[in-house]
């Protein structure tokens, strides 16, 4: 579980967090999104303490990152995959971060096989793509298979097949009842994968719900045989009705069982009839809009 | 590149439930500093520039020499001298490839992190000197079989002294400016550029700031006082810049 109230960072008269609070729940994906320079990745480092905060305070299971006794053991972290050394082999990366966190060293092959590594695990780093390089960021971060799972744009560099496995992974970690925060600006890859969204926008959060109620919108979508009747029989209810795209008929702040009714009691003949439901990219770019 | 991604195992694997105690955390940066090309390139050049320059001198030299003493510290000095890149490249080195972000994510606590390094290198200074004192005695035995071995005792702790106290030196000077390529020619600037013009132009203020002089004079018995203070300063001041940045330098 992590626990951010009123995270804050300046630098010198900028403030590029600003006041983020939010809890996270074991169970869940989380997803953080917001555009570039939004904060995510600051958020990020100072919930770990590789940037201090200028004001708040971030609580990993608890405890702040750095009180945890053996933090690698409770929460994978993936911020930057080119962090490692490029003169290590994979496999040696892996054996280290295993001998610090304390795993046996029979879980460095595993990890490797979960990520699809183990050929290439006696190559140098230098040699590795950037997808390969996610995916050893992402083999460390699993070592002792941490409750709390914590990546910044990990979906960089892997291939489809990829970002339908690291999917899985992170479904698979939630329903384990992991807790997992998952930053990216891929607003397809968040729509899919989490349950939650945090949208964060010139370092405030601007949104923070489950992704379909912030999906939903207020209002239905009704195709009917006869629009012009229905049209002013719902505003003789008084719902605002306007038209929508291939004759369909737009009310707003009306539910589609409201619409139905109206529609029963004037004996119309529905086609459809559907909650308007708002794009991810339509919602992500009105709520961080400067 | 074709892959296999596997399906994550349901059961957690056994993991400490503390981090490393530090001799754990010393042996992990000593294996860290031995995994790349460069370490293992440094260490070696360490452990041979003093033997190569003992044969060198020795088989080049007109008369035998009726002192072991000072060849073996002198030589050992060269050693020492590269070594300052071993104590620069484990900590600069993890800043400039970024490699200090993973090591903070699973050791937070930043002053354990320095004392790790500094111990690590310290260890590995003194042994690869000591090792390399090793070869130098028996370059002389094979030169000059009837050379004398007084002092022998002496100059290997003299020189395993200087190999901990220029590795910790480089350590902490990594530490302070964070980038490799800074942190090496700053520091043989300054001990191949700047004490050398000392010596020759203010010799009488650089005996009282030059470390290796001060190996020189301990070796000798002379200025023990001083020469134990010059390297306590040294090592001192480099330790604690070290670690003051460390501590305070934002991982970005």
């Amino acid at each position: 579980m992590i626990t951010v109230s009123g995270l804050t960072k300046h630098y010198g008269p900028r403030t590029v967090v600003d006041d983020v609070s939010f809890t996270l729940e074991p169970g869940t994906v989380t997803g953080f999104l917001g555009p570039n320079g939004a904060g995510k990745t600051t958020t990020m480092r100072m919930i770990t303490g590789l940037v201090p905060a200028s004001a708040g305070s971030a609580l990993v299971d608890g405890r702040p990152y750095s009180a945890l006794p053996n933090p690698g053991s409770v929460m994978g972290t993936l911020l930057d995959a080119a962090a490692v050394h490029p003169g290590r082999t994979g496999r040696m990366h892996l054996r280290l971060l295993a001998d610090a966190i304390g795993v046996p060293a029979p879980r460095v092959d595993e990890v490797l096989e979960l990520v699809g590594l183990s050929d290439a695990a006696g190559r140098r780093i230098r040699g590795y793509s950037l997808g390969m390089r996610q995916r050893l960021g992402i083999a460390g971060a699993l070592l002792a298979d941490p409750p709390v799972i914590m990546f910044d744009e990990p979906a960089n560099g892997l291939d489809p097949e990829g970002i339908r496995w690291m999917r899985g992974l992170l479904r698979d970690h939630a329903a384990r009842g992991g807790t997992v925060l998952l930053s990216s600006h891929l607003l397809g890859e968040v729509e899919h994968t989490v349950d939650r969204l945090l949208v964060i926008g010139g370092g405030r959060i601007v949104a923070d719900g489950p992704v379909a109620s912030l999906l939903s919108s207020d209002g239905v979508s009704v195709t009917s045989a006869d629009p012009v009747s229905l049209a002013a029989d719902l505003t003789a209810r008084g719902f605002a009705v306007a038209p929508g795209d291939d004759g369909a008929l737009v009310v707003s702040g009306a539910s589609p069982s409201d619409v139905g009714a109206v529609a029963a009691a004037g004996g119309h003949v529905l086609s459809e009839l559907r909650p308007l439901q708002r794009g991810l990219e339509d919602v992500f770019f009105s709520l961080t809009a400067a | 590149m074709t892959t296999a991604l596997a399906t994550p195992v349901a059961v957690r694997p056994a993991a400490r439930r503390t981090g490393p105690s530090l001799p754990s955390a010393v042996w992990l940066e000593v294996r860290k500093s031995l995994s790349t090309r460069s370490g293992m390139a440094v260490a070696a050049a360490a452990l041979l520039i003093g033997p190569a320059a003992m044969a060198l001198a020795a088989g080049t030299a007109s008369e035998d020499l009726d002192d072991a003493l000072g060849p073996l510290v002198v030589t050992g000095l060269l050693g020492a001298l590269v070594l300052l890149s071993l104590g620069a490249l484990s900590t600069a080195g993890e800043w400039t490839h970024g490699s200090i972000q993973t090591t903070f994510l699973l050791e937070p606590r930043r002053g354990r992190v320095m004392a790790a390094k500094a111990a690590a290198v310290a260890l590995m200074g003194a042994v690869i000197a000591v090792v390399a004192s090793g070869l130098s005695v028996l370059v002389l035995l094979a030169v000059q079989p009837s050379w004398p071995w007084d002092g022998v005792g002496r100059a290997i702790l003299m020189v395993a002294v200087a190999g901990a106290a220029f590795a910790l030196i480089g350590a902490g000077f990594g530490a302070a400016v964070g980038n490799t390529a800074g942190a090496l020619t700053g520091i043989y600037l300054l001990n191949l550029g700047v004490l050398p013009i000392l010596q020759t132009t203010k010799p009488e203020l650089a005996d009282k700031i030059d470390p290796g002089n001060a190996i020189l004079e301990l070796a000798q018995g002379d200025q023990q006082v001083q020469s134990v203070v010059i390297l306590t300063v040294w090592v001192g001041v480099a330790l604690i810049a070290g670690t003051v940045m460390t501590r305070r330098r934002q991982v970005s």
